[in-house]
């Protein structure tokens, strides 16, 4: 039981790297916090309800549309709300508060739309049967989003390492002052690193109802806090860090429904408050902010 | 002549008492009864919850559209229904700052406590504080049922320590003799399901024939359960009964299906009891052959009070057309079957004050028969009558199944048929 726990956790680690790789970038670049997140995620899945109910698509090409219109909705949303909300005192506070607003605005939105209930995509769009790895039976769907999630982590350090606007991004996660005043222009590095948040957590969202269950409208809430917990155990701003901190939280969640199930919700919390407590920078803390 | 004065003065005003006498005796009747009620428009509970809250308005609306409940202890005068609703998403928090709001502020005439124990379990002390009787709906937790607590009373599903033997009966008798030995239970952590969970253990522990061998709690908010099946296996079990709420088994049923384990029986709550919600989000494969509670809304009980089942389901099915979000479920039949208790407790109640309303309530008890089967509470105000029958979602044709009471046999119409 402990060997499938751990392979089982890693798996299911590596989808919450993908919920919490768009959320660490989008603190990175500009220090904001994004309580919409976990609402996001919901849209993704929604739209690939969608877009299967009503024209029978496949969730991969949904993914992939859901990657481009999330990217590009997030050019406007960016310049609409977040240069604002960095001029003033205390931006990282206010981001708390009006992403917040827009969360619950998101909630109320989709409820009316479509309703409080559980909305799903049938299994059968991602094979029937298990995967068996080392003896554990694993969902054919939890392979695929782990391959998902693996290729956007390998994409964001392509982007952010071998392209010239990724290189500019890296220079505004390590001083957005700094890089303004070398002439770098800044929005235009955020509202993209922006864009690619909502669209990870679009494509994060396709996968959702496949690793949940189900989506439902407030379910955003519960995401944001685990796609905390595993962004700050990994590093807040490092999406490096976020592999990590999915897996530690996969594992973790597994060994706890292995061996103390009752509790296993109490864990995005104990080890937000663990990390808090030992090593506030998270586990690889240092090497980001003197990147 | 004076005393002929005298005699007819003394007929006359005999006359006039006699005739103001039952105008006096009915006190002043109230311009409608207002009623409180909270429901979950969103969070996990929502899916139980609206479909309560829907079927509840459609008996309101109905019920005003003929002038309202006529009430005897008000000289039979027809008085509207003024239904004061809130909601509490999901949250025990803010249910318990309602469910004080409708009683302390909003006066309501009549309680009723918000779908499932986890909504109803912060109301039940409320109501008792306050000494207002709380319609509990389908809050089976059986700590909300006391003998000292008259100002409670569960309206449609049983208690949740005698709800589930019929599962028990059955694999101790039928499964039982079928070779089922081994039992797994799985269940989410409140009130609802952990008591009925432990209420299994204890049936399968007296009877001493098949043998619990996995016993795990998870809580409610539980999304995956891919590990803990995988766990189970390795018990090796014959039975597997996973006690959940909807989204619980939504995500149990997947996940069972994509593990490709398989047991020789498979038990659900809401695979039957929501079965076209849960059939909706799992598919047909998922549920075949698993079993369930056989709910009102799968088999046909005679009422004497109200609607048939396929009468109130067009009536549903007319006010809320397909696509209005809330699917047509035994919590639908659970809201309905609440308003017809009401109704029958305020025509039949000597007054408003609470313990007339529990009096009128629990003088219902083992008389009153609707689309639910009967009503019948203990004396402690649980539900004792409306015991579901046990089920399987049966092959019924080219991709779909039905639901078919497979136990007790004085009311199954159909045969159980156990995996290999």
């Amino acid at each position: 039981m402990l060997i499938g726990a751990v392979i089982a956790g890693i798996f299911f680690g590596l989808y919450f790297t993908l919920v919490g790789l768009g959320l660490n970038l989008v603190f990175g670049v500009m220090r904001i916090v994004n309580l919409a997140h976990g609402d996001v995620l919901m849209l993704g899945g929604v739209a690939a309800w969608a877009l299967f109910t009503s024209l029978g698509l496949h969730p991969m090409v949904s993914a992939i549309l859901v990657l481009v219109v999330f990217l590009v909705a997030g050019l406007p949303l960016y310049y609409a709300v977040v240069p604002r909300l960095l001029r003033s005192r205390d931006s990282e506070m206010l981001s708390l508060i009006l992403f917040f607003g827009l969360s619950q605005m998101i909630e109320a939105m989709t409820t009316i739309s479509i309703g409080a209930t559980e909305r799903s995509l049938p299994p059968r769009l991602m094979g029937i049967g298990p995967i068996i790895i080392f003896g554990t039976r694993l969902p054919k769907a939890w392979f695929y989003s782990a391959a998902a999630s693996a290729i956007a982590v390998l994409a964001v350090y392509f982007y952010l390492y071998r392209t010239r606007l990724g290189t500019l991004t890296r220079a505004v996660m390590v001083s957005r002052d700094e890089a303004l005043a070398t002439g770098i222009d800044v929005n235009k590095v955020s509202a993209v690193a922006f864009g690619i948040s909502l669209a990870l957590a679009g494509i994060a969202g396709v996968f959702a109802p496949f690793i949940m269950g189900s989506i439902t409208p407030n379910m955003g809430v519960a995401i944001n806090l685990t796609a905390f917990a595993v962004i700050v155990v990994g590093t807040l701003g490092n999406p490096l860090g976020t592999l990590l901190g999915g897996i530690i939280y996969g594992v973790s969640l597994m060994l706890m429904q292995t061996y103390l199930s009752s509790w296993a919700n109490l864990l995005p919390n104990l080890l937000l408050i663990g990390v808090l407590l030992i090593r506030p920078e998270g586990i690889l803390g240092r090497k980001v902010r003197r990147a | 002549m004076r005393s002929k004065l005298l005699a007819l003065s003394m007929f006359a005003a005999s006359g006039i008492a006699a005739v103001l006498a039952p105008a006096q005796a009915a006190p002043a009747a109230p311009s409608q009864i207002t009623i409180g009620e909270l429901y979950a428009s969103s969070g996990p509970y929502a899916s139980i919850s609206m479909p309560v809250y829907d079927a509840f308005k459609l008996w309101v609306d109905e019920t005003n559209a003929k002038g309202g409940v006529e009430m005897a202890a008000f000289g039979g005068k027809r008085i509207p229904i003024k239904l004061i609703a809130y909601d509490d998403q999901s949250s025990t928090a803010t249910a318990a700052t309602l469910y004080n709001q409708l009683i302390t502020q909003d006066h309501v005439d009549l309680l009723i406590a918000d779908s499932g124990s986890v909504l109803t379990s912060v109301g039940v002390p409320i109501a008792r504080e306050h000494k207002q009787f709380l319609f509990d709906v389908s809050g089976t937790g059986a700590a909300f049922f006391s003998e000292d607590n008259p100002y409670i009373a569960l309206m449609a599903d049983p208690v949740s320590t005698i709800w589930p033997h019929y599962i028990s009966d059955f694999l101790n008798d039928e499964g039982y003799k079928e070779g089922i030995r081994t039992v797994a239970i799985l269940y989410s952590t409140n009130d609802f399901t952990g008591t009925q969970a432990a209420a299994l253990k204890g049936f399968f522990e007296r009877d001493k024939k098949v043998k619990v061998v996995y016993y795990q709690g998870v809580p409610t908010n539980t999304s995956n359960y891919t590990v803990l099946i995988n766990n189970i296996a390795a018990q090796n079990p014959d039975a597997v009964l996973e006690l959940g709420y909807v989204g619980n088994d939504i995500a149990f049923l997947r996940n069972l299906q994509d593990s490709g384990n398989q047991f020789r029986f498979v038990f659900t709550i809401y695979g039957g009891t929501e079965k076209e919600e849960i059939e909706k989000n799992v598919g047909v494969s998922a549920v075949t052959n698993t079993f369930s509670y056989v709910p009102a809304s799968n088999y046909e009980y005679k009422p004497e009070v109200g609607m048939t089942q396929k009468e109130f389901r067009a009536a549903w099915e007319k006010k809320y057309p397909s696509g209005s979000g809330v699917a047509f479920g035994a919590n639908a039949i659970y809201g309905y079957m609440t308003g017809l208790v009401i109704q029958r407790t305020l025509e039949t109640t000597k007054s408003l004050d609470q313990m007339d309303i529990h009096d009128a309530v629990f003088a219902l008890s083992g008389k009153l028969k609707t689309l639910d089967g009967t009503f019948e509470l203990r004396k402690d105000g649980a539900q004792i009558g409306e015991v579901t029958p046990l089920g399987q979602l049966q092959p019924a044709g080219k991709n779909d199944v039905k639901l078919v009471a497979v136990y007790p046999p004085d009311l199954a119409n159909g045969k159980a048929v156990l995996g290999k």
